[in-house]
């Protein structure tokens, strides 16, 4: 991890931030280098066995396939992306030669034209040579319309992707598209070989037995259990250090604690140690405990369609009735940060001069007697036939969410609110339930961003509400001339700087509009052996084993 | 005897029918669905979830689905596991193994303390051993098994520290010895309530058997009760007891995976639950059948044991 | 389908005198009764005794151990009275039991009463469906079942009904099929009732043991059911208590704050126990076969 930021360290925040830059910022940067190729250090013998753990199963192996936030667990060790974010959110190569930019010629001036140099001389997990045939495949297989692909946005623009020679490609793109960069590094490259001959490519060899071009080979996978990975002696950048590597599946979050109290297991991943047992982790002998920021946000979003919150008096006595510091506090025993908006307070875009909540329930009650809302026979207020009243889901079982409920549901009858609970199970309540808005309000916990890449178009634009008539994640059903405007702005605007003031001033309009009552933004609680060095917070990245790479045990 | 076990075949496959039938409504007609897991997932929108459902085929009807899934699943084609893309039989074979472990051992105990339990209870009816054992043996089967686990790890995990609180093995251990310790306590808490029923059907059975003419017979020809005890009573009161084996399986199977929840054990119990959270029908509908299927199975194996073992009873 | 054949006037003493005399001398049975009494009278006054409303959440109190502070059982993560939420799970657990229990019974014997007294193709697809209902592992069926409705006790009542009629009607049935040919049926018959008449005035209240024993049980199933899928989170939903969903968390806490678990497992077990004992009781009282303990 080390190596990461010493050296990146000698580069601006800005000249990084700049390095996808077109708008005439040529000249300013230096090329990307980062110089972690294996040519520069001989690997030592990769030694020792480390057990990662995570409460979730990695089960889906094609990493063009929808999967979930602990699949990627997996994709790290196997798998490589073009590049990927730091801990800083600057951009480091990994199967490209170098990160694209203006300044290296990698992205034309007006941000239509790229191209991509990879590195030499690296090979997939079975010997074959990895090509931009490889890269190619990957990209255009992402929009194959019998593939089910994971996602869409930012593919859709690129066209006439050219295999220039074995290390070097082309493409257009249709649009300027600011977010592309941060698109691609959560994009990892698979084997085009391993298609050869296939017809269903959704039901193709690497679902089972995944080749890649990362630091791990996939070994063999126990069901329901863990799945065994070994080096990879011909890795093409430092590491690995691990003999091997086993990521385990413990569904149950105590019986992982206990095992990871027990040194079963040496690195306790995904969903992590629960706030409760913190101060006891803090004590075990041998074991390194820390907590660190996750870009996920805590809200309780609002489906602003309902009657009961056209207002924004309502959202804003609702908000200040929400007791958060006790929340936090004493629910959470004080892990998580108190937040005001969406975005990580690690991110450069991040707003920090937002007003900041305050719990009083005077002040909600004011505000709703002002408005007009008067307290019923029941104590619910009501106001031209509309009833302060409405349901609030999340997952059932979620058991610290469901206390943060009912302490919330306590405090809102204070106010003459009814909040009433409606839990369901993930699979009901994560589809069209959230999906097309037919709650009244959820607790959700929702990454909005694509690594460090500010743009939220797909959440709080108003054209992606389904229930508005669009495609996306808008399910809150935001609608906000000025957010859109500035959306628009932001993911047209290759200018770090200027997407800074636009993403600040967006912060600032949905603070002030409440769609969704902001939380907290998340922290985990991490753990491993003493032994072990490595494991790094990387908050533009979904899981832990990012730089697995370089994971070693001493 | 071919013409009942025929018969009984062609019972069992019109029950799979309806068990298919009852199982495949339930799923589809719910709310929500497999790809509702992604929608959190950054970059995800609903066109994209309306195209990948229609590559699945899950915006056609629901009968027409039911047929295909049926048609497919007689030819031994049970679909593939919407999570990780595999068959189902294969997942559910790569979980098997964990399951049989854990049922079998508890069986195991179950039969032999519950059968001893039942046949001392019997010859020592009216008893101190029996009424207690009577007694026991309904609380038994009033606890709540998961609870009962719980209670289980907080003492001989959380506060003895002697039993590892959960999974199946340590990984990089994998010695008998290793699978012997984490199988103590979720086998010994799944057999509780096994070993009463066995007690109390073994109970009834011995004194069935007792007061039969062939055991008055052999007493009154001046065999030693032991003798009588072990030789004829023992063997007549087990014959009834592989017909409750029979029936026992949904029981245990249902037991097992009540248990397998509390321990984090890998096997099929886990999986249902895992893939109940995760909308991937086609594994829970495999698990549904291949419970049936065993249930089935147990009971058919159960009847044609009996005939084998016992000339008073027969099939035809 | 509430066709009461439990409470429709029957014209024999159903329940005689022999049956109720031996039910009472059964020891067991009384201590039964006593442990289901006073955890039902426990759930319906205790709460009035209480100082702690069950909803009452004070996070200052949270985690106080039990016989502090007031609390007999303690408090629980939000600092609410864990006596309190526990007898209003009771009326709540129980409540599903009795409501199980009734439509269990009451679907169950309209099944096996028609069954056993069509007999032939009515009989064989009716028992059928019997057989394939039984041969799923019930707590797989309730999982699919719960995992995909909205949770409400009514629900939760009526999916562990779909689980638990299938017992009675294979009791009733057998009983029926055997008393069709009796005297009285065809005398029945002979004066032109209806077949209803003759099914639910005539056979059912000559079934009603078994059936009566049956129900018993099927009360304390059903609380070990809703235990079971509470516990999971598929079960009745927070804030309104079940013994099931206060058990549902209490593993997380099992180290720190083991009265979470220990307390409502405890209730369950005394319950299901009181149950079960009655039960027994009941079945040794009709049983003319068996001359009691």
């Amino acid at each position: 991890m080390t190596d990461t930021e010493k050296t990146t360290s000698h580069l601006t925040r800005r000249q990084a931030l700049m390095l996808m830059g077109a708008a005439g910022a040529t000249g300013l940067m230096g090329p990307m280098a980062i110089g972690r190729d294996r040519a520069f250090a001989a690997n030592a013998d990769p030694s020792g066995q480390l057990v990662l753990a995570f409460s979730q199963e990695p089960t889906v192996f094609n990493p063009l396939m929808p999967h979930i936030e602990v699949d990627e667990g997996v994709y790290y060790a196997v798998y490589d992306p073009l590049f990927d974010f730091d801990p800083s959110g600057e951009f480091f190569a990994i199967l490209a030669a170098d990160v694209p930019t203006v300044a290296n010629g990698g992205i034309s001036a007006d941000g239509l034209n790229w191209a991509l140099t990879l590195k030499e001389g690296v090979t997939w997990h079975d010997g074959t040579p990895f090509t931009a045939e490889d890269v190619k495949f990957s990209l255009e297989l992402t929009m194959d319309p019998e593939f089910r692909s994971f996602r869409s946005t930012g593919y859709k623009l690129m066209k006439n992707i050219t295999v220039v020679s074995d290390t070097e490609l082309t493409w257009e793109m249709a649009e300027p598209f600011a977010p592309m960069a941060a698109i691609l590094a959560s994009t990892y490259i698979i084997p085009k070989h391993v298609f050869d001959g296939v017809a269903d490519k959704n039901d193709s060899p690497l679902n089972t037995a995944p080749i890649g071009t990362g630091p791990f080979k996939f070994k063999n996978r126990m069901a329901g259990d863990h799945i065994e990975l070994e080096a990879n002696a011909d890795y093409h950048m430092d590491g690995p250090y691990l003999k091997t590597l086993i990521i385990k599946y413990v569904p149950d979050l105590n019986v992982m604690y206990t095992q990871f109290k027990s040194g079963d297991i040496d690195v306790i991943g995904l969903q992590y140690i629960t706030p409760d047992h913190l101060a006891e982790a803090e004590t075990l002998e041998g074991k390194v405990v820390k907590i660190s920021g996750q870009a996920t946000f805590e809200s309780i979003g609002l489906n602003t369609t309902r009657p009961q919150f056209q207002e924004l008096a309502v959202r804003q006595a609702l908000y200040a009735a929400i007791d958060k510091t006790s929340i936090i506090d004493a629910l959470y025993y004080g892990v998580p940060t108190p937040t005001e908006t969406y975005m990580p307070q690690q991110s450069y875009y991040y707003n920090p001069d937002l007003p900041k909540h305050e719990f009083n329930i005077d002040k909600a009650n004011a505000l709703l007697d002002e408005a007009g809302w008067v307290r019923g026979a029941d104590g619910i207020r009501e106001k031209d036939g509309v009833k302060l009243a409405f349901s609030n889901s999340t997952t059932a079982g979620n058991h610290l969410r469901e206390q943060a409920q009912q302490f919330i549901q306590q405090t809102f009858l204070e106010i003459g609110v009814a909040m009433e609970i409606k839990n369901l199970p993930p699979a009901v309540m994560w589809g069209d339930y959230w999906m097309n808005s037919e709650f009244d309000s959820v607790v959700v916990g929702l990454n909005t961003l694509a690594g460090a890449d500010p743009d939220t178009s797909d959440y709080f634009m108003s054209t992606a509400s389904p229930v508005l008539g669009g495609a996306g994640q808008n399910t809150f059903a935001y609608n906000s001339a000025k957010v859109d405007e500035l959306l628009t702005k932001g993911a047209l605007s290759f200018v770090p700087e200027d997407r800074k003031a636009i993403y600040q001033e967006m912060q600032a309009v949905i603070r002030d509009d409440l769609p969704f009552l902001p939380m907290f933004q998340y922290s985990v609680i991490k753990g491993w052996k003493d032994d072990v060095t490595g494991p790094a917070p990387n908050v533009n990245n979904r899981i832990d084993s990012w730089n697995v790479r370089d994971w070693k045990r001493s | 005897m071919l013409r009942y076990i025929l018969s009984r075949l062609g019972q069992s496959l019109i029950l799979l029918l309806i068990v298919s039938f009852i199982g495949f409504a339930v799923l589809t007609l719910a709310p929500g669905g497999p790809l509702s897991q992604f929608a959190l997932s950054p970059g995800m929108t609903q066109e994209q979830i309306d195209k990948i459902t229609e590559q699945m085929g899950l915006n056609r009807p629901l009968w027409v689905q039911y047929i295909d899934w049926f048609t497919h699943m007689i030819t031994g084609d049970w679909g593939t596991s919407y999570r990780d893309g595999q068959p189902v039989l294969h997942v559910i074979g790569s979980h098997l193994f964990a399951t049989l472990l854990l049922m079998g051992t508890a069986t195991t105990l179950s039969v032999s303390i519950g059968s001893s339990i039942g046949i001392l209870s019997a010859i020592r009816r009216g008893s101190l051993f029996d009424t207690t054992m009577t007694v026991a043996a309904m609380i038994a089967l009033s606890i709540p098994t998961f609870w009962f686990g719980l209670i289980a790890i907080y003492i001989f995990s959380l506060n003895l520290g002697w039993l590892p609180a959960g999974n199946m093995y340590n990984i990089g251990d994998q010695s008998v010895l290793d699978y012997l310790r984490h199988l103590i306590l979720p086998a010994s808490v799944l057999a509780l309530v096994d070993v009463a029923i066995w007690s109390r059907y073994m109970r009834t059975s011995t004194l069935n058997v007792i007061h039969q003419d062939f055991v008055r017979t052999a007493r009154a020809k001046g065999l030693s009760s032991r003798r009588v005890l072990l030789k004829h009573i023992v063997g007549n009161s087990l014959v009834p007891m592989i017909t409750l084996a029979g029936l026992q399986v949904p029981m245990v199977l249902g037991g097992a995976l009540v248990t397998e929840t509390v321990f984090t054990w890998p096997g099929m119990g886990r999986l249902f639950l895992d893939s109940l959270g995760y909308s991937d029908y086609p594994v829970v509908m495999g698990l549904l059948m291949a419970s049936a299927l065993l249930v089935l199975i147990g009971n058919l194996a159960a009847d044609l044991l009996i005939a084998q073992i016992d000339p008073r009873v027969r099939l035809d | 389908m509430t066709s009461a054949p439990l409470t429709s006037p029957a014209r024999r003493p159903v329940i005689q005198s022999r049956a109720l005399r031996r039910f009472l001398s059964h020891r067991l049975a009384l201590i039964g009764v006593i442990m289901v009494l006073s955890l039902t009278l426990a759930c319906f006054i205790g709460p009035h005794l209480l100082p702690y409303d069950e909803l009452h959440i004070d996070l200052r109190a949270r985690f106080a151990p039990p016989g502090t502070g007031g609390h007999i059982f303690g408090t629980d993560p939000l600092g609410r009275d864990i006596a309190a939420r526990l007898f209003h799970a009771g009326q709540i657990s129980m409540a599903v039991g009795f409501a199980v229990m009734i439509i269990a019974t009451a679907f169950g014997s309209v099944v096996g009463v028609i069954s056993g007294y069509y007999g032939g193709r009515v009989s064989a697809v009716l028992m059928r469906i019997v057989d394939a209902f039984l041969s799923f592992p019930s707590v797989f069926l309730l999982l699919a079942l719960a995992a995909f409705i909205q949770p409400s006790p009514v629900m939760i009542a009526l999916i562990i009904s779909a689980t638990s009629w299938m017992e009675v009607a294979r009791i009733v049935e057998a009983e029926v099929k055997s008393l069709r040919n009796q005297d009285f049926v065809q005398a029945a018959h002979m004066l032109g009732l209806s077949g209803r008449w003759i099914m639910f005035r005539e056979l059912l209240p000559n079934a009603i043991g078994p059936i009566i024993v049956a129900a018993s049980l099927t009360v304390a199933r059903a609380i070990l059911l809703e235990a079971y899928i509470s516990f999971l989170g598929y079960g009745i939903q927070p804030p309104l208590p079940s013994w099931g969903n206060m058990l549902n968390g209490a593993q997380q806490y099992l180290a720190s704050a083991p009265w979470l678990a220990i307390v409502p497992g405890v209730a369950i077990t005394i319950a299901v126990t009181g149950f079960n004992f009655i039960g027994d009781g009941l079945r040794d009282a009709f049983d003319s076969r068996s001359g009691g303990r």
